[in-house]
């Protein structure tokens, strides 16, 4: 146990080079903002990923018919869909509940034709839960609840059948007694500004797609959180509650997404391992080259009885202090980097162009860094570990020295 | 030699040191055989390289012998773990190095504290602490680091850490050797004061002529071995 007096002699004993505590700070403090800035960054970037993956259609949660994931048929659709979204709903942390259902179609304009994936949807919570909805440039308007034979389709569709708002597209399109076709009229072209997407975006009303397709009911629900760390509290939650489907994942549903994610967050860690060595083995010189010039009267020490612990204990606590003024650099640098990085955000366009999309999920053009409470229990936790860590090697040294070393001189 | 006796704080027996440096074997101690009674103040004395501080090394179990038997306070010292070892130079030992080693960025007074505080004393230990600086009469100095101290209140502070703890056996290596004539006679009057009043056992090795003749008995080493055992 190391008491006052001894504490005191620990950072008495960091003054009496000031000048290679005061660096042994900067260099933890520096090498620990890196790591504040890299985490906020990354963390910032899986955020945003997450949260473009979820509000494009795939929500934090897709509650699917059982069966779905081994073949993702989308003809397939839920048993009492009205009641599972009832109950999704009811749940705690969840903001949206997006039904719909889907049918692969083609739609042809005189002579052109474009094969898409056509979506039935509730138009009113499509446009608060889809931000391919709801952050695109629309032409027209799109869809109301009451909008029979009604579709919003994606500019690059409109310009591959050179059609303009009020065109009736002739949909052919498979269902389950065979091939069906329908008029659409288009009420609404949009445009997120990314070509691919565009081609993939054909919104009719649930209502409508019944009507056309002749599958009734509700093919995937899906659920937006308030929080992505919820999930699997509200998966739980649904299994429980609900019968005969299959509840996914974002990652499950968008595994290229949810593979870049974990692919940002491995390299993060892998950065914070390098600092950590850095770091560790700046400390390690900087102390084993305090803990020698001390040798004699740590010799001393041990003479008059101090134990091999509580010689290591005095050098953990040199380690702690400097960690702890590492942290305070770190706060100081990192902290005010990851709030420049978080508050104004930096825009890629000019390093992406105009694709923002990964798969069909439109991402944003501008990502903004995390920058919360975590940062102050992040530095102090990233620059303790290193740098007490880091000491373990000098303090072994030191409780090592003998005795007689200090009678010999 | 002098008879075993149940009051005995040192016993060695054909004590031998052997210090080796490569293949070079340097002999220290060559047999040496000495008692130490409680109560004594001893001088051990002999010329450089006779085994002076390597004797108090072995009594102050900070180093192993090579051979023979030692028991001090009652225990084979042969057989004392690390932990054991440093135990009781805690609890039952007292040092006074030559070179003072007062830990320099501690004052005066937090120095005598330390050892009490490694002992695990607790909230008792600074009033223990300023007994022992106004007993020693250095309350002025309780406040000051070694470095604002001359080197015979250095070597008094040093003492009162020694004897902080109330220990059994004080050793002392050469501790007047940094003085002047009247620190040192201070020093050596504090020392024989703590003895008598304390019955504080006092070992210290010196060539000084002035400590050995405050000493109540001398021990004359010559190339390892006792060569004289006397009582002035």
């Amino acid at each position: 146990m190391i008491g006052r007096i001894s504490a005191t002699y620990a950072l008495r004993s960091l003054g009496r080079h000031s000048r290679r505590t005061i660096l042994s700070m900067l260099g933890v403090g520096i090498g620990v903002a890196i790591g504040i800035v890299a985490t906020s960054w990354i963390r910032g970037g899986a955020e945003m990923q997450i949260r473009a993956v979820t509000e494009s259609g795939a929500g934090h949660l897709r509650i699917v018919p059982r069966g779905w994931s081994a073949e993702r048929d989308i003809t397939l659709r839920l048993a009492g869909g009205e009641q599972a979204a009832r109950a999704a709903a009811a749940l705690p942390g969840v903001v949206h509940v997006a039904p719909r259902s889907r049918v692969n179609g083609l739609l042809a304009f005189g002579n052109r034709s474009a094969g898409v994936e056509i979506v039935g949807v509730l138009p009113e919570v499509e446009q608060r839960a889809n931000r391919i909805v709801y952050k695109s440039r629309m032409e027209g308007r799109y869809l109301r609840s009451d909008d029979p034979g009604r579709v919003v389709i994606g500019r690059t569709i409109a310009d591959r059948l050179d059609v303009d708002l009020e065109d009736d597209l002739y949909v052919t399109l498979a269902g389950p007694d065979g091939v069906r076709s329908a008029m659409l009229r288009i009420t609404g072209i949009l445009g997120t500004g990314v070509r691919d997407l565009d081609a993939t975006i054909c919104h009719v009303t649930l209502k409508t797609l019944e009507e056309i397709s002749g599958y009734t009911g509700t093919g995937d629900i899906s659920i937006l959180l308030d929080d992505h760390r919820r999930i699997e509290e509200v998966r739980r939650d649904l299994a429980r509650r609900i019968d005969q489907v299959e509840v996914l994942t974002w990652k499950e549903v968008n595994p290229g997404i949810a593979a870049n994610v974990d692919g940002d967050r491995g390299f993060m860690r892998a950065l914070v391992a390098v600092i950590i060595l850095v770091v560790g083995l700046g400390i390690i010189s900087a102390q084993l080259t305090a803990v020698m010039e001390r040798r004699r009267e740590i010799a001393v020490l041990t003479a008059l009885g101090m134990r091999a612990g509580q010689v290591v204990g005095l050098v953990v606590i040199e380690a702690l202090a400097v960690s702890l003024g590492g942290a305070a650099v770190a706060l100081g640098l990192g902290g005010a980097a990851a709030y420049v990085l978080a508050t104004r955000g930096v825009n890629l366009q000019a390093l992406m162009g105009s694709d923002f999309t990964f798969g069909d999920v439109l991402l944003d053009p501008t990502i903004y860094a995390d920058f919360g409470p975590w940062i102050i229990a992040y530095a102090l936790l990233l620059s303790v570990a290193a740098t007490v860590s880091a000491s373990l090697y000098p303090a072994w040294i030191a409780a090592r020295l003998q005795p007689t070393d200090a009678l010999r001189l | 030699m002098r008879p075993e006796t149940h009051d005995n704080l040192i016993t060695a027996r054909q004590l031998t040191k052997v210090y080796t440096t490569g293949r070079v074997e340097t002999p220290a101690l060559r047999g040496v055989d000495l008692d130490v009674r409680a109560g004594e103040f001893t001088a051990i004395v002999g010329p450089s390289g006779s085994g002076k501080t390597t004797l108090l090394n072995l009594m102050g179990v900070l180093d192993s012998a090579t051979g023979g038997e030692l028991m001090v306070l009652g225990r084979n010292a042969a057989s004392m773990s690390r932990r054991e070892r440093a135990d009781m130079r805690l609890r039952e030992i007292g040092f006074v190095f030559q070179a003072y080693n007062l830990v320099p960025v501690l004052t005066a007074l937090e120095n005598v504290e330390f050892v009490l505080e490694l002992q695990g004393v607790g909230e008792a230990r600074r009033r223990r602490a300023r007994e022992v600086l106004e007993h020693l009469d250095l309350t002025p100095f309780a406040d000051r680091r070694p470095g604002e101290l001359s080197g015979g209140q250095q070597q008094r502070v040093a003492v009162a850490r020694a004897v902080a703890s109330l220990p059994r056996l004080v050793l002392a290596d050469e501790p007047t050797a940094n003085l002047d004539g009247e620190n040192a006679e201070a020093l050596l009057q504090m020392m024989r004061d703590l003895n008598r009043q304390q019955n504080i056992t006092f070992i210290f090795s010196t060539h000084d002529p002035r400590v050995m003749a405050h000493a109540g008995r001398i021990v004359t080493l010559v190339d390892g071995r006792v060569a004289k055992d006397t009582e002035p």
